[in-house]
């Protein structure tokens, strides 16, 4: 079956998704997925009590990033876990998400049916805790590690500093930030390239307020809570193995050069 | 029907090829094959395709060109046959990183078969690095083959300097032209290819055939055994209506060819310019000069491609993503990732691909819809930043 032969219903779910949206200060918070397989959901809730005592959702909202049948099923989600009982509304299931669909391709039902799943994180959290948002387990730390293969490639495509910049001219840069003098660099380096990857531990954007403000308007991309594991090349870099640690993945990358700024 | 824009993945039979063909599936049914006068009709037919077809890429005898059922059994043809013929004499084959899914899985193949394969990388716009090739070859080094150009993000090889590298060497240089044969000119004199393959298809002839130019000189063993069709390369009665199919589409698209990818240019560059200008957080895959006359490859940041096709499919639009959601294996685009993107990155990608009945008016169309459906779906989001949004006035 095709991935884009959905039902009927799906497709209305995808084209007028109910209930987008972000609640503000909400009673629990739930998100599933990873933007690396194509698939990020996040749900919120609101409970109140009726006049049993009995706690109901009062407000559901949904975000979604991801293909057609991850946003109908998101967007189902909420409509049938609206005015529902918490208790009930934790025992939907990805089944019953993907029957009152109409039904899903096989090849969606596993990989983005997470619908049902971010709801119950979000039930989860609303249930024990007096924090609504999951925290990064993390640290942000700006300590280098062992980097296998760093030693190998210095002068072959890995830089501890880096005084002609076109000499990295067209190349895919990868910057490891260590401060805001890595940062500096990697906004000069996209008057030479046009890909520049600043790879930071932090979970937001790093570097002074003013950098900040560069970085967001700049075009350098980056990727954010991770790590270089390793660099691997047969004569020169080829790629590196970054290590996401709020996934806790690891996956390789093309690049040509990699700097680490002492 | 609509607009489509999805020209790399199907094309329509011309109405003039179309015509060509029709006597041949009852009127002129006969077997090249046999020795009476209806054979000789079919037999003259087989001959003149072929001269066509070799005309089209000035390949200098006609019998250099052999009839396959298409690109992906010339691509068969030409790597499992030239290796296995050549094998003595070494046993390392070089690909690129971001050739068509048929060369990958061939190549995969040879190396079940005791055949080494290195894939040479490619730059951030998808363009094989040459001094990377040069590095790769050694003393056991038989074939090297790269497409002409990237069919997913449309950019054009540095052909002559890869043939010069392979001339010098001793190598023989396999070409899957198909992504470049709608839009720029083959000549294997100018570049002196060993073996090139081609689609009919992909020039508005009929699918199911297809041909591998091999050089005079130069050797395969067959893959298809049988009754000793096309010197015995490709046996199987010949497939008559798709031969005078291709050869009449090839002639057209000789003639056709320059105006045609000026045309379409011009479309290009008009797409891509808007498409920047109007939708933030949006980028150009691929090489900004160096690249097809057909193809635009887009990826927008924050939303997903599977999305966007099928929102573009609610305003009649056609069009192909490299998003893993849409494809059957679930891994996103190896050309994208080979380039260096991310795989979030990826999966926001849009391949606009158009050809010879693609209107003006279908580009303007496409510039009118996308940016509001790429606007839409990042309001759904959660990747979206909130200065984009404020962008947007969401609150």
């Amino acid at each position: 079956m095709k991935s884009t032969q959905y039902s009927e219903k799906v497709l209305d779910h995808f084209r007028n998704p109910r209930n987008v949206g972000v609640i503000e200060n909400p009673d629990g918070y739930g998100k599933v997925g990873n933007p690396v397989c194509g698939d990020l959901m996040e749900i919120f809730i609101k409970v109140k009590k009726n006049d049993k005592g009995e706690e109901i959702i009062e407000d559901i909202k949904f975000r979604t990033f991801g293909c057609g049948s991850a946003v109908a099923t998101s967007s189902m989600v909420t409509e049938m876990a609206k005015g529902m009982k918490v208790d009930d509304a934790y025992k939907i299931t990805r089944s019953d998400v993907a029957e009152e669909l109409d039904g899903l391709p096989p090849i969606k039902m596993h990989c983005s049916n997470l619908a049902a799943d971010a709801l119950k994180a979000a039930i989860d959290n609303y249930r024990k805790g007096t924090e609504p948002f999951v925290e990064a387990s993390h640290s942000c730390t700006t300590e280098i590690k062992v980097i296998l293969g760093l030693e190998e490639f210095k002068g072959k495509g890995v830089y501890m500093k880096v005084d002609d910049l076109a000499k990295l001219k067209d190349k895919r840069v990868l910057i490891v930030d260590t401060g805001d003098k890595s940062i500096e660099l990697a906004l000069k380096l996209t008057e030479y390239t046009g890909r520049v990857i600043l790879l930071t531990s932090s979970k937001t954007l790093p570097g002074s307020d003013d950098l900040k403000k560069k970085l967001k308007s700049s075009d350098v991309k980056v990727i954010f809570q991770s790590e270089i594991l390793e660099i691997k090349g047969t004569d020169e870099v080829e790629k590196v193995l970054i290590h996401d640690f709020d996934e806790d993945e690891n996956y390789e990358l093309f690049i040509d050069s990699v700097v680490i700024l002492d | 029907m609509g607009i489509y824009l999805d020209y790399q993945a199907a094309k329509p039979v011309d109405e003039r090829v179309l015509k060509e063909m029709l006597p041949y599936f009852n009127d002129k049914f006969a077997n090249p094959a046999s020795l009476h006068g209806d054979g000789d009709i079919a037999t003259e037919a087989l001959e003149k395709s072929r001269e066509k077809v070799a005309n089209f890429i000035n390949a200098p005898n006609p019998a250099d060109i052999i009839f396959t059922s298409g690109a992906t059994e010339s691509n068969n043809l030409a790597l499992i046959g030239a290796a296995n013929f050549y094998k003595k004499k070494g046993n390392h084959i070089i690909i690129s990183e971001i050739e068509h899914i048929s060369i990958l899985n061939i190549a995969k193949y040879l190396e079940r078969q005791g055949f080494k394969v290195s894939r040479v990388q490619v730059d951030q716009y998808g363009i094989v690095r040459v001094d990377k090739l040069k590095k790769l070859i050694n003393d056991e080094t038989i074939l090297i083959s790269i497409s002409t150009a990237s069919n997913e993000v449309g950019s054009i090889q540095p052909m002559e300097e890869i043939s010069e590298i392979a001339q010098k060497s001793g190598i023989l240089l396999h070409s899957d032209v198909i992504p470049s044969e709608s839009s720029i000119p083959i000549n294997v004199q100018d570049i002196p290819f060993d073996l090139v393959s081609l689609s009919s298809n992909d020039i508005y002839g009929p699918r199911g055939i297809g041909a591998l130019y091999i050089k005079k000189g130069v050797r395969v063993k067959p893959i298809i055994i049988g009754g000793g069709q096309e010197r015995g390369l490709r046996s199987g009665s010949e497939n008559m209506p798709g031969i005078v199919g291709f050869a009449a589409a090839a002639e057209l698209m000789k003639k056709e060819i320059k105006e045609e990818s000026n045309r379409l240019k011009k479309f290009r560059d008009k797409l891509i310019d808007k498409i920047l200008e109007l939708i933030p957080n949006s980028y150009l895959n691929g090489h900004p000069e160096k690249r097809l006359p057909h193809n635009a490859h887009f990826r927008f940041d924050f939303i997903e491609g599977e999305s966007l096709i099928l929102s573009l499919k609610d305003y009649g639009i056609a069009a192909a993503t490299g998003s893993a959601c849409s494809s059957k294996t679930l891994e996103p685009s190896h050309t994208l990732i080979a380039m260096g993107l991310l795989h979030q990155e990826a999966h926001g990608s849009l391949l606009i691909s158009m050809g010879r009945f693609t209107k003006e008016k279908d580009i303007e169309r496409l510039i009118e819809v996308l940016p509001g459906i790429v606007k839409k779906l990042r309001i759904l989001s959660p990747l979206t930043p909130p200065e984009l949004l404020k962008k947007y006035e969401v609150k």
